[in-house]
């Protein structure tokens, strides 16, 4: 769920709630902060987190721990206090010592660490649905982006039996053209899908057929990944531009039928 | 009401509880699960005959005949509920049965109720069989290992599987189900292909239950248990690991010897220091001209490189090593011959085949075969009207006379970008289909016919033209079912890119099996990964971690020092404020 590696947040959670039952005094806090979200960054998440992003943000958080920390003379001397017994107190001797060795080792291992990350392509950032065009020509007609409705979506309403054949023609258009990258279950998931990056589109989720009009998907059919701008990396997309295989009518019929597949409606027009 | 028959009939039926049919709600519920998951692929009506049918490969199973290839049951039995289960639930890989792990475990049983009803055979007590006992793997021994390579030898896997299990057995370009659709071998060094699933029980099972409908026998009745567990150890040890590792990037790494082509030996010894990637690769459905069944799913590739040149070096298996025919990366593709279905219902009509009619003749003008007839050719025999009803079929219908010739040839092309990116826009390519007319691409492309490397300049795949602006060599070998091919070109170049030490330089791949009528657009292709030039010389590792340790080891001490100096003038009577004290202990936190 939310991408998240659940019992290690739980694990954090934890000993964050048994320190507020022991009532851990400031520095404990401040130190259960900045490892606890560094655990978070590092476990916590199902898919891993860039490191140069962790590490910003640690950095961030480490300086407003300090801020907080020097915010106030008590809350000050509530952090300081403790450092300053480990270090004067002879029963800490012992602690202190040990503290001196792990540090410098625990940067050493850091920098060891860093020195030996596999080495990976370099990636790039990618606007999953950039902005369409305002209006695009498709098999000689011209499309108004910001109007265009799938114009056999009424027969939803009008007549239930055209649109049963409007939808049968877009199975067969899905199940001759897409499935092998975007799945039999259009979970973006078709056999090919493992060998394409970017990968191609989950109509399943949520996040993307509703919140899209039908003229944009119907541009995305169209136009296919050469139709995309610059911010869309068009040179890595597999997505065809359908116009060279289908007739319009078989596009806005497969679109139907994306839809109507997973249970969604296209954004209405002017639905923000 | 024939259901209801049925039904009433089996209930009459003392047959140990084996038929199970489900109920008329079962089986109903059923359908409806079927009508939207499966249908698309194996038909309406259960027959294997769907929408996505003549497009891919293997064909979706026919429920109508009863033949099921993953069961646990004895050859030529039906397979047991459990055995239909593990097939949905996880599909068969690398086909275009997908797993279904959104279905619940009761619309699972719904679907296995309804498809049992596609064929009468489920309602028949004498097609069904006790499940095979699968005992547990034998201790993989180099004896036991050796002893299943007896085995394997005895009893002949290797004229399908082949020698090492590539999959390139002398029978293997003949091998068609009972439908008469050809059958691609397994590879058995490729587990993560397996279609019956990779574990040692799953091998097993094959070998005791047979494919049922395909040449794989069952060996139960003629190899004992233990030579079966032993012959599970042998094809296990031939695989490539349990999964394909699929990487991003290729590590050029930097060597001080000479490369050369022409000395095989020093070559490999060359390569043996620099790390193997394997790239998935799919069919190129994007431009017309498509491959929706490639038959290479993955190519490894290597790269070394020395002051003045960079080598890179390919691997991938093929069946057979097609070295007659011709291929370019333009070669020209009918829209009929994306799909194998389409013309084999105009051949219904026409009632021959591809070959039988047009292939052996000179439809090619001076690359027709050799053994061409000739009696006719072929634009004038059907005078350009109806190529399609008559050549566009069955092409596959020639497998009954034995492979079909090699009208195509194997071949490989690595594709870089014509030059790198600007600094400003980092992530710009090319467009991975052989470029674009802003950004060209280069390819180096190898006909195995030929074995040298021609270089192409793509700006898009209508506009693929030879250039000679760079030389590229390449040698060729083909061993056991795997193609090698080594190249060699000049790091820096005047009109393509040059490989700079530490640059990440895009490269793609295309691989072409002349068997499976690939040529063009119709290929297998992947998506623009990296080749990474490693720093020639390596930088050392030791200072920098020494110097992290030594400088947090001496803040520790400042602070320490810092701390009991205060502590001490304390005591000795001064005031001290907290605040100054912090300051120094803050970075230490």
């Amino acid at each position: 769920m939310l991408g998240l590696n659940l019992p290690v947040v739980i694990v954090l959670a934890a000993v964050g709630g048994v320190l507020a039952w022991r009532r851990a005094n400031t520095l404990t806090w401040l130190l259960y902060t900045w490892v606890a979200l560094w655990a978070f960054f590092k476990y916590g998440f199902a898919v891993p987190i860039p490191r140069s992003v962790a590490t910003i943000y640690l950095g961030i958080t480490g300086l407003a721990l300090v801020c907080f920390a020097s915010s106030s003379r008590e809350r000050l001397s509530e952090t300081v206090q403790p450092i300053a017994r480990l270090i004067l107190e002879p029963r800490y001797r012992l602690a202190l010592a040990g503290l001196l060795v792990a540090l410098p080792a625990l940067a050493a291992y850091n920098v060891y660490a860093d020195l030996n990350v596999p080495l990976e392509a370099p990636g790039f950032g990618r606007e999953v649905h950039p902005p369409p065009p305002t209006e695009m020509t498709v098999h000689d007609e011209t499309v108004d982006m910001a109007t265009a409705e799938n114009p056999y979506l009424h027969y939803n309403h009008d007549d239930p039996e055209l649109y049963g054949e409007h939808l049968e023609n877009g199975r067969r258009v899905y199940y001759e053209n897409c499935f092998w990258c975007h799945g039999d279950g259009m979970g973006g998931d078709g056999m090919f899908a493992h060998g394409l990056n970017p990968v191609p589109s989950n109509f399943n989720d949520v996040g993307t057929l509703p919140i899209l009009q039908s003229s944009f998907v119907h541009w995305r059919i169209a136009k296919g990944a050469p139709g995309l701008p610059g911010a869309g990396t068009p040179w890595d997309s597999m997505m065809p531009a359908w116009e060279k295989f289908l007739t319009t009518e078989e596009m806005w019929d497969v679109n139907l039928f994306i839809y109507d597949f997973n249970g969604y409606e296209p954004r209405a027009l002017g639905q923000h | 009401m024939a259901t209801l028959a049925a039904a009433v009939l089996l209930v009459a039926l003392p047959a140990g509880g084996q038929v199970d049919l489900g109920t008329e709600e079962q089986r109903a519920a059923g359908k409806i699960v079927y009508d939207k998951y499966c249908g698309q692929c194996h038909g309406d009506t259960g027959d294997g005959n769907g929408y996505a049918t003549p497009r891919v490969k293997p064909k979706p199973r026919d429920f109508t005949t009863g033949t099921y290839k993953f069961r646990t049951t004895p050859n030529g039995m039906l397979p047991t509920d459990d055995d239909l289960r593990r097939v949905i639930e996880i599909g068969a890989p690398y086909t275009s049965m997908p797993g279904w792990p959104n279905l619940t475990s009761a619309e699972i049983q719904n679907v296995i109720y309804y498809i049992k009803s596609f064929s009468p055979d489920f309602e028949n007590p004498d097609r069904y069989g006790e499940p095979i006992e699968i005992p547990r793997p034998l201790e993989s021994t180099e004896e036991s290992i050796a002893r299943g390579r007896v085995v394997y030898e005895e009893q002949g896997c290797a004229a399908c599987h082949g020698e090492v299990g590539r999959g390139d057995g002398p029978s293997a370009p003949t091998l068609v189900n009972d439908k008469g659709d050809p059958i691609k071998v397994a590879d058995l060094t490729q587990r993560w292909t397996y279609r019956g699933g990779a574990t040692k029980e799953d091998i097993y099972r094959t070998f005791s239950t047979g494919l049922n409908g395909t040449p794989m026998p069952s060996y139960a009745d003629s190899l004992e248990i233990e030579d079966r567990q032993h012959l599970v150890n042998y094809v296990y040890s031939l695989g490539d690991g349990d999964d394909p590792n699929y990487g991003t990037l290729i590590t050029a790494v930097y060597s001080e010897e000479p490369i050369d082509l022409e000395d095989g030996e020093t070559l490999d010894a060359l390569f043996e220091t620099a790390p193997m990637t394997r790239f998935p690769l799919v069919g190129q459905i994007s431009e017309p001209g498509r491959n929706f069944f490639p038959s290479v799913t993955s190519i490894e590739a290597q790269a070394v490189y020395n002051r003045d040149e960079i080598a890179f070096r390919v691997r991938w298996h093929d069946l057979r090593a097609d070295t007659s025919g011709r291929n370019s990366p333009s070669l020209e593709v009918p829209m009929w011959d994306e799909d194998n279905g389409i013309g084999a219902e105009a051949a219904d009509d026409g009632g021959d085949d591809f070959f039988g009619d047009a292939g052996g003749d000179d439809f090619f003008g001076e690359f027709g075969g050799e053994e061409a007839p000739a009696e006719d050719d072929f634009f004038g025999d059907s005078g350009g009207d109806d190529f399609f009803g008559d050549g566009g079929d069955d092409f596959f219908g020639a497998a009954d006379a034995g492979p079909p010739g090699a009208e195509f040839s194997d071949a490989v092309a690595l594709q870089f970008p014509a030059s790198l990116a600007p600094e400003e826009t980092p992530e710009l390519k090319p467009y991975f289909l052989y470029g674009d007319s802003q950004n060209p691409v280069d390819l180096w492309f190898v006909n195995l016919t030929y074995g040298v490397a021609d270089t192409f300049r793509g700006r898009g795949s209508e506009s693929i033209e030879p250039t000679e602006a760079d030389i590229v060599e390449a040698v060729t070998s083909y061993d056991q079912g795997e193609w090698t091919v080594t190249y060699k070109r000049r790091r820096s170049s005047r009109a393509g890119v040059s490989f700079a030490e530490q640059q990440y330089t895009p490269v793609a791949f295309s691989v072409w099996d002349g068997f499976n009528r690939e040529r063009g657009n119709k290929r297998a292709l992947s998506s623009w990964f990296y080749v990474y030039t490693e720093p020639s010389v390596q930088p050392a590792t030791t200072f920098p971690i020494v110097r992290a340790a030594v400088i947090v080891l001496v803040l520790e001490l400042l602070v320490v020092f810092l701390v009991r100096r205060r502590a001490r003038r304390q005591a000795a009577g001064e005031e001290a404020a907290g605040g100054t004290l912090a300051a120094t202990e803050a970075p230490a936190v």
